[in-house]
């Protein structure tokens, strides 16, 4: 027996999956990591040997090489590679159901694929919340209709932007591996002109990586950047051209309220003088377009997918040329999608710079955009 | 050797070095400590440094208190005694040499399971399921910190608030990122116990891995483990 839960955001969709698993015991894939690990491991292989069954139930998934995995820290893993191992885990293990809300929306399409094709195949009960289908086939379909709340108005959001002159950006022979790994980049050389720019790899191709290293978060091991031909080393300066929306939103907060991040980012900001840096009122009036009203609130007291849409609080203001989004559709539905995918086209047209990762190719197609693929270490305009 | 040998031997040296009243026995178990640690066959070096930055501000706050201000030993004050800044150095550094040995103890234990993991660790233990669900959880704790660590200065470098590379501007801010650091670990623990631990009974699955049929001790825990009777006794007796 499988369930797909269908219905638009905040139509009652978690909720309705959760009621399903309390029936039975069953193992859970929620979106980012405290959803889709146990928490209670340092390393893949204990992750895995904490699920194991004397006698695992099912035929097992395996979509990555866990034995080279093995010591690697679960939290250190990608998005996808983090959903994969929740699913290996599961295979291993004597659980008879598995609810999954979201999570495969952060898998490249082979690996997407072979889940959707797992979980269909497999001798227990699945329920799945995707946004991503409409339905599958040989899966009862369960429709949520709650209330909409948070009501998000993008187009209205960046109705204001005024055009912007963002700089070319040229990484020269970039290097970079994290401690003890293999190598992400070795000696890559691409340049970004203004305009939508998506970024494509399979899960654990270093894409997320590479915002780190644009953002300052990481340094390279050898390489440069220029900004329209002049030096720019945000690991040392600190970042003044890119807006990060994280893929998970929980990664950017930087206070526990709206006023209190806020405040922290425009007192950052007014630092660098070429920055014009939007006042208190804009912001507020921009957070409420993205369905927050009041400062006040406490960000990590709202819903997952109305989080993610206060991410895009930053990259929407206009204050900063280049903006970088990171699986922005995730949790979206299809309206939310299509009303992303039009913000980028406006934000492009205006002259900013947008980076963006997707597994999602319907969601690119509304977007003009060209594409820079990572693999094999190196960078590629495709 | 088993970690149960290894806590053993652990608790028998700290409590050596916390009964010990010269520096005769305290050399006697730093000396065994040494040979413990070099039994690892790692490199001791890193230990060592730990341990001596551990001991460094008690031994500098010691240094200006009882021999720059006092200028007396405190069985010197209890007596009456004129006493003198020789015998206040002779009691900071046995105080000192204690903390060392202390940390020196537990940096020992970590090089012998440097390649486990705690969850191995804890699953070689002979303890109550219960405690060694409680050292699990308290355990996984430090990743949640780690990872929580790393969320914190994303969030933080992204927004430009701080940069990663040592500034003042770092050192103005820092209070924030300890902030946003607690702030995501409650919310980090707050989504596990909310919905997957719940729904998966993650913890009693903790049962069923912890569970293992090790051996209790080893030959090698019964020789330590007499090495460490020896600090012991040699403590006592020196007293």
């Amino acid at each position: 027996m499988r369930d797909f839960i269908a219905g638009a955001n905040f139509s009652g969709r978690s909720a309705a999956l959760m009621t399903r698993l309390r029936e039975r015991l069953s193992f859970f894939v929620g979106p980012y990591a405290e959803g889709a690990l146990s928490g209670l491991s340092s390393t893949v292989a204990d992750e895995i040997a904490i699920y194991r069954a004397a006698q695992p139930a099912h035929a097992e998934f395996s979509a990555l090489d866990f034995a080279a995995f093995a010591a690697r820290k679960p939290p250190t893993l990608s998005g996808g590679e983090q959903v994969l191992l929740a699913l290996h885990c599961f295979s291993r293990s004597d659980y008879n159901a598995i609810g999954i809300d979201t999570a495969l929306e952060q898998l490249d399409p082979g690996n997407r694929d072979k889940a959707l094709a797992y979980l269909s195949g497999g001798d227990f009960y699945a329920a799945l919340i995707d946004n991503r289908l409409d339905a599958r086939p040989g899966w009862s379909t369960q429709a949520c209709t709650g209330q909409a709340a948070f009501a998000c108005n993008l187009a209205a959001a960046t109705g204001a932007l005024k055009p912007c002159a963002a700089p070319a950006i040229t990484i020269g022979n970039l290097s970079f591996a994290y401690p003890g790994g293999a190598a992400i980049f070795r000696n890559t050389s691409i340049t970004l002109s203004p305009g939508a720019w998506r970024l494509t790899g399979s899960n654990g191709a270093g894409k997320t990586t590479l915002f780190k290293l644009l953002a300052g978060v990481l340094a390279p091991a050898s390489g440069t950047i220029t900004l329209d031909g002049a030096p720019y080393a945000p690991w040392r300066e600190g970042n003044r051209i890119f807006a990060l929306a994280a893929q998970n939103p929980d990664h950017q907060w930087c206070g526990a309220t709206l006023r209190e991040d806020m405040s922290r980012r425009r007192a950052a900001l007014a630092r660098h003088s070429q920055i014009a840096v939007p006042d208190e009122a804009a912001l507020a009036a921009l957070a409420a377009l993205l369905g927050v009203p009041s400062l006040d609130q406490h960000l990590y007291e709202l819903p997952l997918v109305a989080r993610k849409r206060l991410s895009w609080l930053w990259p929407l203001s206009g204050a900063l040329p280049w903006i970088m989004l990171d699986e922005p559709t995730i949790g979206q539905d299809r309206a939310m999608r299509a009303a992303l995918g039009r913000t980028i086209d406006r934000l492009a047209a205006l002259g900013h710079g947008v980076v963006f990762i997707t597994h999602d190719d319907e969601f690119a197609g509304t977007v003009a955009h060209r594409t820079v693929r990572l693999a094999g270490q190196a960078m590629m305009v495709d | 050797m088993t970690p149960n040998g290894a806590i053993a031997f652990g608790l028998l040296v700290i409590a050596a070095a916390v009964v010990a009243r010269d520096v005769m026995s305290l050399a006697v178990i730093l000396a065994i400590l040494l040979t413990f640690a070099l039994a690892s066959r790692r490199s001791i070096l890193p230990a060592l440094l730990w341990s001596a930055g551990i001991v460094l501000p008690l031994a500098a706050f010691m240094a200006l208190v009882w021999v720059g201000i006092v200028g007396r030993a405190p069985h010197e004050i209890a007596a009456g005694a004129e006493g003198s800044r020789a015998a206040a150095v002779a009691y900071a550094a046995l105080v000192c040499l204690r903390l060392f040995a202390i940390a020196f103890a537990i940096q020992a234990l970590f090089l012998h399971f440097a390649g486990w993991t705690p969850l191995a660790f804890v699953r070689a233990l002979t303890a109550p399921p219960i405690a060694k669900k409680l050292l699990v959880l308290t355990l996984s704790l430090i990743e949640t910190i780690l990872h929580a660590i790393d969320r914190a200065r994303t969030a933080l470098i992204a927004g430009g608030i701080i940069t990663r590379r040592f500034s003042w501007r770092n050192l103005r801010h820092g209070w924030l990122l300890v902030q946003t650091v607690w702030l995501t670990v409650v919310v980090i623990a707050i989504g596990r116990t909310r919905d997957k631990w719940p729904i998966e009974g993650t913890l009693a699955r903790l049962d069923g891995t912890l569970h293992a049929a090790a051996p209790r001790l080893a030959i090698a825990d019964l020789a330590w483990g007499a090495a460490g009777l020896a600090c012991l006794i040699a403590a006592i007796g020196l007293r």
